[in-house]
């Protein structure tokens, strides 16, 4: 394995509780979605990541060098913790500085970094107001402000998205893929699935301490073919194209929620999707949209969960 | 011929050492202790002691007594012991255990510094403060004595080493005793009540147990005897005591080292987990 993050049976265990169940994975470059439910593992391998876990068994390494331990390596990592915690008594441009130096800036340096990355997240004009009064958003952004102000190689963000309002996300969203953009390599966590989703295509999804899949998106998803895809049409007789669309082999049922809307259940979406403009034109049927209602991160997910059990 | 963009690429940045990187951290958490409780402590400290000093190298001037026995009145009585163990809790509770407890220790540990950089940094923020109360009052006090022509510049420069002798003795044991303490747990208050509890608890049974049983050997592990000896050694005057200043010199500087171990020992064992 040669990824960004190679992860190989690793396993970490909260006494009685296992955190991660021989956790396997290859995090490629750009960004990578690390996508689970709550308590699925995503923070326990962010803090393994980050160095301040020690896994009790497996192989974890980032950017070559293993996980555990606070070795030089380090510079070339930024991590954003998912906890709200950070030094309140600093102001947000303080807490960035201390950090940079910490990094091994000199003073010089590290504030003129502080003052790029608080502009970078929208924050120059609180970065001297004390972190206690910080909002909820505005200290997930200054935590992403010291996640970047070193300019790491892997940026490790839990969580980044959490509590930050919509004109923030999308912000922040926006920052992201700039930063994959300039060659820098993104693992980003989230619960909020269609966030991820909007992010990348590079998904690793885990649950219950596994990863149940990863790779592209839309080939995990073309992966299921045990469960039939969901596709919902709109159509002025949605009663023509029903009767049309059943005689495809590959179309396990029809639905009509309303009266206006056609769902089928296909075993082959590709198929269906190549074929059903051809069957439009020859038959002269009216179909006014076509939405894939499934073909989504909940989805995706819900089904690979499903399958394991 | 083909045209194609620029490509800028960030030279190499030159970092600082290791030592300035925890320099970093000591400067943010020297200020990070300057609140209300331990600013108060400080400043009773240095107020009482000063008084106190001041007051009796007057008197000794007066009653033509021994300087020297004057500056070195105010360790005779267990209460400098008990000022600086106000300081050593209200400073040094919280300087582990408010990081561990809200686990901003991520923040710092996940940067390229050791563990061993962390606590020093941490053991340098709590030791100046300490350092502060247990030397610069006495320091003070000379100076003023000399300034107000009680005592010949010479007498005065003596009294600042003895303070300086005892001062940082002791700063190195109570830095040891605080952050050890402070790793245990993930409250500051908790620590700042171990920190009082174990040292006054020590030197009550110790002072007990020893005058039960004779064995003066036993005064080692009493800070307030330690320290009057230490203290009779530093400005020159007789011991009366059991204590030998140089064994006491090496079980405070020894103890304070091995609760600094215990300390890293501690940390790193410890995992930040989840919430």
């Amino acid at each position: 394995m040669t990824g960004v993050v190679d992860a190989e049976a690793v396993t970490k265990r909260y006494g009685e509780v296992l955190g991660l169940n021989g956790f396997s994975a290859t995090f490629s470059e750009g960004i990578t979605g690390l996508v689970g439910p709550n308590g699925a593992g995503k923070s326990t391998l962010f803090r393994l990541l980050a160095g301040q876990l020690r896994a009790d068994a497996g192989r974890l390494t980032l950017l070559g060098e293993p996980a555990w331990g606070q070795g030089e390596f380090r510079r070339r990592v930024g991590y954003c913790p998912e906890s709200p915690a950070l030094f309140d008594w600093m102001t947000g441009n303080d807490f960035v500085t201390t950090l940079l130096r910490v990094d091994g800036f000199s003073r010089t340096e590290a504030t003129e970094r502080c003052a790029r990355a608080m502009a970078e997240v929208d924050l120059t004009a609180d970065g001297n107001r004390r972190l206690r009064v910080y909002s909820k958003g505005m200290r997930q952004r200054v935590k992403i402000a010291q996640c970047i102000a070193h300019d790491p190689e892997l940026i490790l963000l839990d969580e980044p998205l959490n509590g930050v309002d919509p004109v923030g996300r999308a912000a922040m969203s926006a920052l992201m893929r700039q930063m994959s953009a300039s060659g820098r390599h993104l693992v980003v966590s989230s619960h909020v699935l269609y966030e991820v989703e909007r992010l990348t295509d590079q998904i690793v999804m885990i649950a219950n301490g596994q990863a149940i899949a990863q790779g592209d998106l839309h080939r995990i998803r073309d992966l299921i073919d045990s469960r039939p895809h969901v596709i919902d049409l709109e159509s002025s007789d949605p009663r023509a194209l029903g009767r049309a669309l059943s005689a495809w082999d590959h179309v396990v049922s029809i639905e009509f929620p309303e009266p206006w809307h056609l769902r089928v259940l296909t075993r082959s979406p590709d198929s269906f999707y190549a074929t059903l403009p051809e069957l439009v034109l020859a038959q002269g049927l009216n179909v006014q949209a076509v939405r894939s209602a499934d073909d989504n991160l909940d989805a995706v997910f819900r089904y690979l969960s499903e399958e394991r059990r | 011929m083909s045209i194609s963009a620029p490509r800028y690429v960030q030279g190499p940045v030159a970092r600082v050492g290791r030592t300035f990187r925890t320099l970093a951290i000591v400067q943010r958490e020297f200020f990070r202790r300057a609140t209300w409780g331990p600013l108060f402590a400080v400043a009773l400290t240095w107020f009482i002691v000063i008084i106190d000093t001041v007051v009796s190298v007057d008197f000794a001037t007066v009653s033509h007594g021994s300087v020297r026995s004057a500056f070195e009145t105010i360790y005779e009585s267990a209460f400098w012991d008990l000022l600086l163990l106000i300081v050593t809790a209200t400073v040094g509770a919280g300087s582990l255990a408010d990081d561990i407890g809200s686990r901003s220790i991520t923040l710092y540990l996940s940067r390229p510094i050791r563990l061993s950089d962390y606590l020093a940094a941490k053991a340098s923020a709590t030791g100046s403060w300490i350092l502060i109360a247990a030397v610069g009052p006495g320091c003070v006090a000379a100076g003023i004595a000399a300034a107000l022509g009680m005592v010949s510049a010479s007498d005065a420069f003596a009294a600042v080493g003895g303070c300086l002798a005892v001062g940082v003795v002791v700063t190195v044991f109570f830095t040891g005793v605080a952050l050890a303490l402070s790793s245990f747990t993930r409250r500051s208050l908790y620590a700042g009540v171990a920190i009082f509890g174990t040292v006054l608890a020590l030197s009550a049974s110790v002072g007990v147990i020893s005058g039960i049983t004779g064995n003066a050997d036993l005064l080692y592990a009493d800070i307030a005897s330690n320290v009057q000896g230490i203290a009779e050694a530093a400005f020159g005057l007789p011991s009366p005591y059991a204590t030998d200043p140089i064994a006491s010199v090496a079980v405070l500087l020894l103890a304070g080292l091995a609760l600094l171990g215990l300390a890293w020992w501690r940390l790193s064992r410890i995992e930040v987990v989840g919430e």
